[in-house]
């Protein structure tokens, strides 16, 4: 805790321009209507990969993995305004090589998901420290998220990559907890989403790329996918930490992606260490 | 109530993302698992099991139980690989290889063992030093007014644009010949487009099946293939000639299969090396790289081209015409254009 006692000395509780800051952690105007403030936040981070794809290789690739997540939240108007909007855009790449280590793999995609959640109890996840009045809150929802990526592997032939892409309906869930230390305010954010069903592109077993894209044959290339072949989760687990009118946000994030269409395996699994901030913006 | 069946919900929710992973398969990386894995990959994805069973009375299962004998962990690598490679020399294939670090494994006996009816010394004689090239297509204009394309590989990119040109400063000619002897193939999308200038309608030149799953006979309902008439620049009304050897291989075996329906094309040379299967690469876990046929291209009337294409006319290099620094190939082409 010593850390964060250091890191809260530099936090201040006062706006120069008036009163209407509040004095503590997130710096933001109580008094306007609760779905006008939007947070937004932006992490990067670093990690490692585990990357599966037997249209590729029957082996895993581990190395090296980057990630970015660009996140916005707000309350609305809707159930009440217990309801939370989540717009997340994750972007992440991995550098991997095979058992050997001779031959490189190179992963990555981008994911936009944008989820509703219903906030439980008095709860509000997406400013908890002033707007909620439990320090313990819980939302839950689903979201509809695209995938948009590949996998492409140094060596020649005609299976030197592998699109991935999938539109799909994710279950989530969120929760904060406001840790009170010495008056300020260090709030944890956890969130874990799931893809319910959906579809999702895969090439058939053997199927060439040439066969699908140049003679446009089909062949089960569109699946639907569900929580039995795409067992996959996605977690999060932040602190945000105030630092003056900012917060900066620490934090851990693991994916594992997973899926088995058309007798083909595919996993990625990334766990990433994210640095970042965020700001709560008023929105007209 | 609700909080429990809640509960129970999540339980069974985590439960079954945990228990669903999707792992790669076991792997080991002695001699003996190297050679499982090799033995595996092709099992659960080579396309001509039947074929060459058929053809040569290969046995799949009985090459395994052949070839574990020799594979012990007291071997060097050197050996294991040369095991490994008899192993897939059983199926007579030349787009499969194994690559190592030290070496090429390969089975190129569709050329080796045949005559090469190509003499590069005497063939850069007709193309003298004044030939022109357009993205790898070396061409000229011989003294009868036949125009003369070489056409080594298949690998660099060749456009509409490329191909119309050619033909462009070919077009006063009487005929054209296209010697793809020794062109051991490259991109099928380059074959199919230089073809597609040969065509004024679509033709059913093939079928394409692969594999869909791990099962020796999992495989798709073979679907058409059509040459599509090039929209772009210019198509070819002429005779064609189109000169192979043993060593057309790949897309350039393709090239022909596509040619020989062609109007006005006569395929003039040795049968074709074969290789109607698309490659796909995979690997061991000693990190060699393994190269298989993949993905079956049948012809028009659904028969394999694995082994190879029969010409129209068959021709051979002459010895005679080799001491006059003539080819054969290009002297009867010539001949056979002109009485067209």
């Amino acid at each position: 805790m010593a850390w964060m006692l250091l890191l809260s000395l530099c936090a201040s509780g006062q706006d120069a321009s008036g009163a209407v800051y509040i004095t503590d952690t997130t710096g933001f105007i109580s008094s306007l209507p609760v779905n006008k403030e939007v947070l937004h936040s932006t992490i990067v981070g670093v990690g490692w990969a585990n990357v599966l794809d037997t249209y590729l290789s029957p082996y895993n690739y581990k190395g090296t993995d980057i990630r970015i997540q660009r996140e916005s939240q707000r309350m609305t108007t809707l159930w009440g305004g217990r309801v939370s909007n989540q717009v997340l855009i994750d972007v992440n790449a991995a550098f991997t090589k095979n058992h050997a280590r001779n031959l490189k793999e190179y992963a990555g995609g981008i994911r936009y998901s944008q989820g509703w959640f219903y906030n439980f109890g008095k709860g509000n996840v997406v400013n908890p420290v002033e707007r909620s009045r439990s320090r313990f809150n819980v939302a839950a929802g689903l979201a509809a998220s695209a995938y948009l990526g590949g996998i492409y592997i140094d060596r020649n032939g005609n299976n030197p990559a592998q699109a991935k892409a999938d539109l799909m309906i994710d279950v989530s869930a969120m929760a904060t907890y406001d840790m009170v230390i010495a008056r300020h305010h260090y709030l944890w954010r956890y969130q874990v989403s799931a893809p319910l069903l959906g579809i999702a592109f895969s090439p058939a077993y053997g199927q060439s790329y040439y066969e699908m894209f140049d003679l446009k044959h089909r062949d089960h290339n569109v699946c639907f996918g569900y929580i039995g072949n795409m067992p996959s989760m996605r977690h999060r687990l932040t602190l945000d930490i105030p630092i003056r009118r900012y917060t900066i946000r620490l934090g851990y994030v693991a994916q594992f992606n997973q899926s088995t269409f058309n007798h083909l395996k595919y996993h990625t699994y990334t766990h990433d260490f994210v640095l970042g901030f965020n700001k709560y913006l008023y929105r007209k | 109530m609700m909080k429990n069946i809640l509960r129970l919900f999540v339980c069974c929710f985590v439960l079954l993302v945990f228990h669903a992973c999707v792992k790669e398969d076991h792997y080991d990386n002695s001699k003996q698992g190297n050679y499982e894995a090799l033995w595996r990959i092709m099992n659960e994805h080579y396309c001509f099991f039947d074929y060459k069973k058929e053809q040569l009375g290969v046995d799949w299962d009985e090459v395994h139980t052949r070839y574990a004998s020799q594979v012990n962990e007291g071997m060097n690598n050197v050996q294991l690989f040369e095991v490994l490679c008899n192993m897939l020399a059983e199926l007579q294939d030349g787009h499969v290889n194994l690559s190592a670090a030290f070496d090429f494994g390969r089975n190129w006996s569709f050329y080796e063992d045949y005559p090469e009816n190509y003499n590069d010394s005497i063939a850069k004689l007709y193309l003298g030093h004044n030939y022109m090239i357009a993205s790898g297509l070396k061409y000229v204009i011989f003294d009868d007014n036949i125009g003369y394309v070489r056409c080594e590989t298949f690998e660099d990119g060749i456009g509409n644009g490329n191909v119309s040109s050619m033909l462009n400063v070919l077009s006063s000619c009487n005929g054209l010949i296209i010697d793809v002897r020794g062109n051991g193939g490259g991109q099928l999308t380059n074959a199919e487009k230089l073809a597609s200038h040969f065509t004024n309608e679509s033709i059913l030149v093939g079928y394409v099946s692969h594999k869909t799953g791990k099962g020796r006979n999992d495989f798709s309902t073979p679907q058409a293939v059509y040459l599509d008439p090039a929209t772009d620049g210019i198509r070819w009304q002429k005779p064609v000639v189109v000169l192979t050897n043993r060593a057309v291989y790949s897309a350039a075996n393709d090239f022909v299969k596509c040619m020989k329906l062609c109007p006005n094309v006569t395929i003039m040379g040795d049968r074709t090396g074969g290789g109607s299967g698309m490659p796909f690469n995979s690997e061991l876990p000693n990190g060699w790289t393994v190269r298989y046929s993949a993905v079956i291209f049948y012809d028009k009337d659904m028969q394999h081209t694995e082994f190879g294409i029969d010409p129209d006319v068959s021709l051979s290099l002459s010895g005679a015409d080799i001491l006059q620094k003539k080819d054969t190939y290009i002297e009867k082409a010539r001949v056979f254009l002109s009485e067209k």
